[in-house]
């Protein structure tokens, strides 16, 4: 079709599907002509000249691109039109030229614009667009008592620039001056710097400008000029964030106004609780503006932005500089303190570096930190080991922990000064215990270039990490041990006395074990426990054991319980002698334990009762008497038994309640208020598909319509109507098919999708069938086979669903026969419509058809002959009384299951006597069977349906009635009668063709059912 | 109430029922009896006279139970062919036909106003079928039963039914609760006392037990006769001095209520007795078999 199907090499034919073409060249046709205008947007396509449909390419959108393949908006390319922004100045839109762009387009243009990527980011754009970006995000997150977007000149970026980067590697820190011992180097550096910073942002240069202030005032002090300069510069690294006001205080209220290490404490308090990461960044900063503050707070009266921005301090600017010489004295000692700290890298926190004139976090101003802090954490030496101690340990936990544990603990360390960081190594330290190697490894890579995680790649603080972090581990292992302890709890103890003295070297006894598995040898076993006592506690056991004798008729079983008495007081090796009993089944020891587990504890409360003797006795007869249901399973069957009748006993009658829901007609029927009124309706109820296959559907229910004489009834839902009409048309072709697949209950629509065509042809056809034309009958044909197909698609999705279904087509073309014999009577009637409205479409069926089914026909007929003898019965007692239900589909039915149930219903109740007697009433019906219609059509119009017809004629009929309420779903009847007349044919017929075969299959099972039960009682 | 005043005179044998008759039922007003059988009718006598007056014939196979309702006017039916029907009285015919059970339906009632008909299936269900309405749905379908259910009662507000599955189960729908009380044994019929205080269990293990409705206790278990594998009526008398119920050899007993001391018993058909029921005001019962008669018994 499209050209570019020429380039590739295509074997065999393709199929070309002749509608698609004629539809495709009509659309396009239909579409020149502005016919598709009325269809919806999103069902009109795009087409050329020739009908083809524009193509995207598969990546962008295939056919469906754009907006239903035109521009990509519902707007298309209108302008947005003019609002006027004076009342709602919040709302109004910018337009750019994004607003009028495709995505694809404006994919481009992103594309088109050139960023620098984070990794070759040399003066921070990147960074700063980022950093925007987050503080946007954060002030969205963030509670601020000061509402609205932040200011971008505010925020500013916070990755360092190559520069810093770069001098950062070559072991520069932020704070420090970059010296060196040649001066014009050390130049170099700072001109470097200067340019990073300069890059940032204008605002940067003027916090620059501001920080260089000081030093210039300083400028007096000869000794210190240029490193000072040195410091000020990379101090005031503007890296400040805005610190929203959070508190409840009044506006330029400080609490901390003359206390500022105290601000330091409750933020760190504070943030303790936000993410490790991100409060570390924050608290640098803080540290600044703290520092600030502090200088600034005693001379003025300082607004709550004062810390904030380095404009305030503009304004106050000469204030400032005398602040600032001011502290400047209290801090030279300071200066040189940390000047000389630089000599010893390690010890130094990077916190504390970054401080504006290196103010130790937690110092108060004119305090010195201690070299070495006197806080330890206090420590016990493990216990002294003997020389000639034996190590005989059996760990239950896994293996790994215990290597874990081997590694020799690193040697304490003192934590670092700095608090900060002391929290950020040990929460590195905690996860890395929790989740491993890998987690140390990741962020060491991610934190390479951070100097705050320096003490991973062995920098400040490492040693107190590896400290940290092996205790950690060793925490965290005891932990999970006890978990496993927790588990495995009876063989935690598995350490007897025996064993023990072994260990340490005491003379075993000679009688262990073994010697409580005597009765008689209680006293050994009281010296054991002596012994035993020294090391456990056995509270109780000793005296227990004296009265502990509840087994005493089952030796065996004694000395288990002794056993288990032991191992449950005194705690001892189980697992070898467990098995002692190893005959007896899992379930049986089970309940032994359960056994064994009340005697004890009725024997321990019977000593607290101190009337020992009697209450184990109490004990014994109660588990005799099945008051408890720990009886020995195996040993005392008679018992048992005797047992359970007891038990029924107190058990019945049992009480129970549940909640009910009675459907609101039911209460209102009877005359109740509903319980349940204005409540929701239940869930539906969950049925689960065998119940569905094994019971008739509501769906069969709800198309069960009853048979009466009366006329008066409301007339049933199309939709209703349209699942009878269906479903009787489908139990033609297969029965056993339909009855399975409407259990599974099918939606109705799927019949209706199958086989709405054929019904549609019928109401043609019943419009039309007085007059005789071929096309129809070729129709009809069409439609036979069509049903044909249905009926083999019926049998298949039968056998899917794990189905017996007979094959049953011969039958099926049967039913398209069976009117045969009978059309010219109906041409006789031909007259009445009403009555007959479709009669001509089996004839033309059998006209397709007729060649191949005849003998198919007779064959069945045969089959049906004989079932019909049966079923005739039923009919005797009609013709005698007034008002006969039975229809002449039921025979037809119960004849076909006749086929397979026969024999079933041969054997069943009393026909036996009626054969005879059927049989001459048949044959009697036969004779007046031509005759019959006139009656038959008469009788209908007085709404009673008298089958007294043969069975040839029965049959027939039964077909028209079948015809007569599939159409009569599809379109509306205008007679009142007729719909009756027809509803009442097609609820019986249904009825019928569902309860046939499945009856007598179910009463065979029934039968045996009930017998069983019989049985049992007996 | 003496024992002397039980009936245990044969006032007259009804016959007509061709094979076993499976349930005989006085009419509200004790005045005439309704029987049906397996012969696939329902025949109305006047038991006191002992005259057949009419016999509805519709049922495709053994009808199991019949009730009529309080004004007499109408009937349900059901039976084998796993249907209830709904009756006209004096036409004879059937007014509505209620499918929609899978299997055989044991028992049916008419609730008080004779507006819904409960019926109670061998497919483990109980349904409610509305008789003022045209459909012929059932209106409630309760299966929380796990064996066939075979007997149902209603009092004003509650659906009292016994299943095979040993338990007797009162549906209150004024509050909308289930009592299930679970006796252990199959339950072959249950009825209620004229008090309504207590219902009346027929156990296959040839046993009747009064179960006190409140509280859900079996106040007295009545033992004497054979029951273990047909379904057989029971009930009290119209005094609720005593209990009767038939056996499966064809006697009659009488139990008093309090001691469950076996009052009386005589020998009242020649095969099982499928069916008692009492008259409501007077000492009069009836009794089916399946020997075929309807025999009545007054004192």
């Amino acid at each position: 079709m499209d050209s570019d199907e020429e380039d590739y090499v295509f074997f065999g034919t393709p199929i070309e599907r002749e509608e698609e073409i004629t539809s495709r060249k009509k659309k396009s046709v239909a579409e020149a002509s502005g016919n598709l205008r009325s269809l919806v947007p999103w069902k009109q396509e795009v087409r050329d000249e020739e009908g083809r449909r524009r193509f995207h390419g598969a990546f962008t959108g295939g056919y469906s691109a754009g907006y239903y393949n035109t521009v990509g908006s519902k707007e298309g390319w209108a302008p947005q039109s003019f609002t006027s922004s004076r009342k709602s100045r919040a709302e109004v839109k910018q337009q750019s030229i994004f607003n009028f762009l495709d995505d694809d387009e404006r994919t481009e243009m992103e594309g088109r614009s050139l960023g620098t990527s984070l990794q070759f980011d040399t003066f921070g754009f990147t960074a700063a667009e980022i950093a925007r970006k987050q503080a946007e995000k954060e002030q969205q997150q963030r509670p601020s008592a000061i509402p609205g977007p932040v200011p971008d000149e505010i925020v500013l970026p916070a990755t360092e620039s190559i520069g810093v980067k770069l001098l950062l590697k070559m072991g520069w820190r932020h704070g420090h001056s970059i010296r060196d011992s040649s001066v014009n180097s050390q130049y170099d550096a700072r001109r470097e710097a200067r340019k990073a910073f300069l890059a940032f942002s204008s605002d940067d240069t003027k916090a620059e400008f501001a920080g260089a202030e000081p030093g210039k005032s300083e400028l007096e002090n000869i000794m210190e000029q240029p490193a000072n300069n040195d410091a000020q510069s990379s101090q005031s690294t503007p890296v400040y964030v805005l610190n929203p006001k959070q508190d409840l205080h009044g506006l330029g209220y400080d609490p901390f106004k003359h206390a500022p290490e105290f601000r330091e404490k409750k933020r760190s308090r504070t943030s303790g609780n936000r993410e490790l990461g991100s409060r570390k960044a924050f608290s640098i900063k803080d540290n600044l503006f703290t520092s600030k503050s502090g200088k600034v707070a005693p001379g003025f009266g300082i607004g709550a932005l004062e810390e904030l921005d380095d404009e305030d301090e503009d304004v106050y600017a000469s204030g400032f500089e005398f602040e600032d010489t001011y502290v400047q004295e209290i801090e030279e000692p300071l200066r040189l303190s940390m000047d000389s700290k630089e000599k010893l890298p390690l010890r130094l926190s990077i916190d504390s570096k970054q401080k504006l004139g290196g103010k130790e976090q937690g110092v108060l101003p004119g305090f010195k930190v201690v070299s070495n802090s006197e806080y330890h954490l206090e420590r016990f030496d493990p216990p002294v080991i003997p020389k000639d101690f034996v190590p005989y340990h059996k760990f239950p936990g896994p293996l790994e922990i215990d290597n874990k544990r081997a590694d020799p603990p690193p040697p304490e360390v003192p934590p670092p000064e700095d608090n900060n960081l002391r929290v950020l190594i040990e929460g590195v330290a905690t996860l890395v215990a929790r989740c491993g190697k890998l987690f140390e490894d990741l962020s060491r890579e991610k934190n390479q270039s951070n100097p705050l995680f320096c003490f991973l790649t062995g920098g400040d603080g490492h040693e107190y990490y590896t400290r940290k972090l092996w205790e950690e581990r060793q925490k965290h292992n005891d932990h999970t041990k006890q978990q496993l302890d927790g588990k495995s709890s009876p063989s935690v103890q598995k350490m007897t006395a025996e064993s023990r003295g072994k260990i340490l070297g005491e003379k075993p006894l000679e009688r262990s074990a073994k010697d409580l598995s005597s009765s008689v040898a209680s006293t050994d076993v009281h010296l054991q426990f002596n012994l035993s006592d020294t090391f456990t506690n056995p509270a109780s056991f000793s005296e227990l054991l004296e009265i502990a004798k509840p087994f005493k008729d089952d030796l065996v079983k004694q000395e288990r319980f002794e056993r288990f008495l032991k191992e449950k007081y005194q705690g001892g090796l189980r697992s070898t002698d467990a098995g002692g009993a190893s005959n007896m089944s899992e379930a049986a020891r089970a309940r032994e334990r359960l056994d064994f587990e009340a005697a004890a504890e009725s024997i321990e409360k019977a000593k607290q009762g101190k009337q020992s003797q009697l209450s184990v006795q109490q004990f014994i007869e109660m588990s005799a008497t099945g008051g408890l249901h720990f009886t020995p399973g195996g040993l005392e069957p008679a018992k048992v038994v005797q047992d359970e009748d007891l038990t029924v006993k107190k058990v019945y009658p049992k009480r129970e309640e549940f909640q009910w829901r009675p459907s609101p007609i039911l209460c209102k029927r009877f005359d109740l208020i509903d319980p349940y009124m204005g409540k929701p309706p239940p869930a539906p109820r969950m049925r689960s598909k065998m119940d569905s296959l094994i019971f008739t559907s509501d769906f069969v229910k709800a198309t069960n319509v009853e048979e009466t004489v009366t006329a008066n009834r409301e007339p049933l839902s199309v939709s209703q109507s349209n699942a009878l009409g269906t479903s009787i048309e489908v139990a033609d072709k297969e029965i056993e098919v339909t009855v399975e697949v409407e259990n599974v209950e099918r939606p109705v629509d799927l019949y209706k999708a199958i086989f709405s065509d054929d019904s549609d042809d019928e109401i043609e056809e019943s419009s039309l069938n007085q007059v005789d034309d071929p096309q129809k009958k070729i129709e009809a044909a069409n439609t036979t086979l069509n049903r044909l197909i249905a009926g083999d698609f019926l049998e298949s999705l039968g056998k899917e669903l794990g189905l017996e279904v007979p094959p049953d087509p011969p039958y099926s073309t049967n039913k398209a026969m069976a009117p045969a014999p009978q059309n010219d009577t109906f041409d006789a009637n031909t007259g009445d419509v009403n009555i007959l409205p479709v009669e001509v479409k089996p004839s033309s069926m059998l006209n397709a058809i007729s060649g191949t089914s005849t003998s198919q026909w007779v064959a069945h007929s045969k089959a049906y002959h004989q079932q019909a003898a049966q079923e005739g019965r039923l009919q005797e007692d009609e013709l005698i009384h007034g008002n006969p239900p039975r229809s002449g589909s039921k025979i037809v039915e119960t004849g076909f299951s006749g086929n397979k149930f026969g024999e079933v219903k041969l054997v069943k109740l009393i026909q036996e006597d009626r054969k005879a007697k059927t049989s001459s009433s048949r044959h009697q019906n036969q004779s007046s069977g031509s005759s019959s219609d006139d009656e038959r059509s008469r009788k209908r119009a007085r709404q009673h349906r008298h089958r007294s017809s043969n069975s040839d004629s029965d049959s027939s009929t039964d077909h028209r009635d079948r015809y007569h309420s599939r159409s009569r779903g599809k379109k509306k009847r205008s007679s009142r009668e007729k719909s009756s007349s027809s509803r009442k044919h097609s609820k019986h017929r249904k009825h019928r063709t569902r309860d046939s075969p499945s009856r007598s299959s179910r009463h065979g099972t029934e039968k045996e059912r009930a017998e069983a039960k019989r049985e049992k009682q007996k | 109430m003496s024992v002397a005043d039980l009936p245990s005179k044969e006032a007259n044998v009804l016959k007509g029922h061709e094979g076993a008759v499976l349930a005989a039922r006085f009419n509200g007003d004790g005045n005439y009896c309704l029987s049906c059988g397996k012969d696939r009718t329902i025949r109305l006598w006047n038991p006191h006279r002992g005259i057949h007056i009419k016999t509805y014939k519709s049922h495709g196979r053994e009808v199991r139970d019949v009730h009529v309702t309080p004004d007499n006017s109408k009937l349900c039916s059901c039976g084998g062919d796993r249907q209830v029907f709904y009756w006209d009285v004096s036409t004879g015919r059937v007014i509505r036909k209620f499918r929609g059970h899978d299997s055989e339906v044991n028992a049916v009632k008419f609730n008080e106003y004779a507006s819904v008909v409960v019926s109670a299936g061998y497919d483990r269900s109980l349904r409610a079928w509305d008789c003022r309405s045209h459909s012929t749905e059932p209106i409630q379908i309760i299966d929380t039963f796990s064996d066939s259910v075979m007997s149902v009662c209603l009092t004003k507000t509650e659906i009292i039914a016994g299943s095979v599955d040993g338990t007797v189960r009162t549906f209150d729908i004024r509050i909308g609760r289930e009592i299930s009380d679970n006796l252990g044994q199959p339950v072959n019929c249950v009825s209620m006392s004229n008090d309504g205080n207590c219902i009346l269990a027929s156990c296959l293990d040839s046993t009747l037990r009064l179960l006190d409705r409140s509280a859900g206790e079996v106040l007295q278990e009545y033992k004497g006769h054979t029951c273990k594998s047909y379904k057989m009526d029971c009930c009290l008398t119209n005094t609720d001095a005593h209990v009767t119920g038939g056996s499966e050899d064809g006697f009659i007993f009488f139990w008093d209520l309090v001691d469950a001391s076996v009052v009386s018993s005589f020998r009242a058909h020649a095969s099982v007795v499928t069916s008692v029921s009492y008259h409501p005001k007077d000492n009069c019962m009836i009794t089916a078999s399946v020997d075929g008669t309807i025999r009545v018994w007054k004192t």
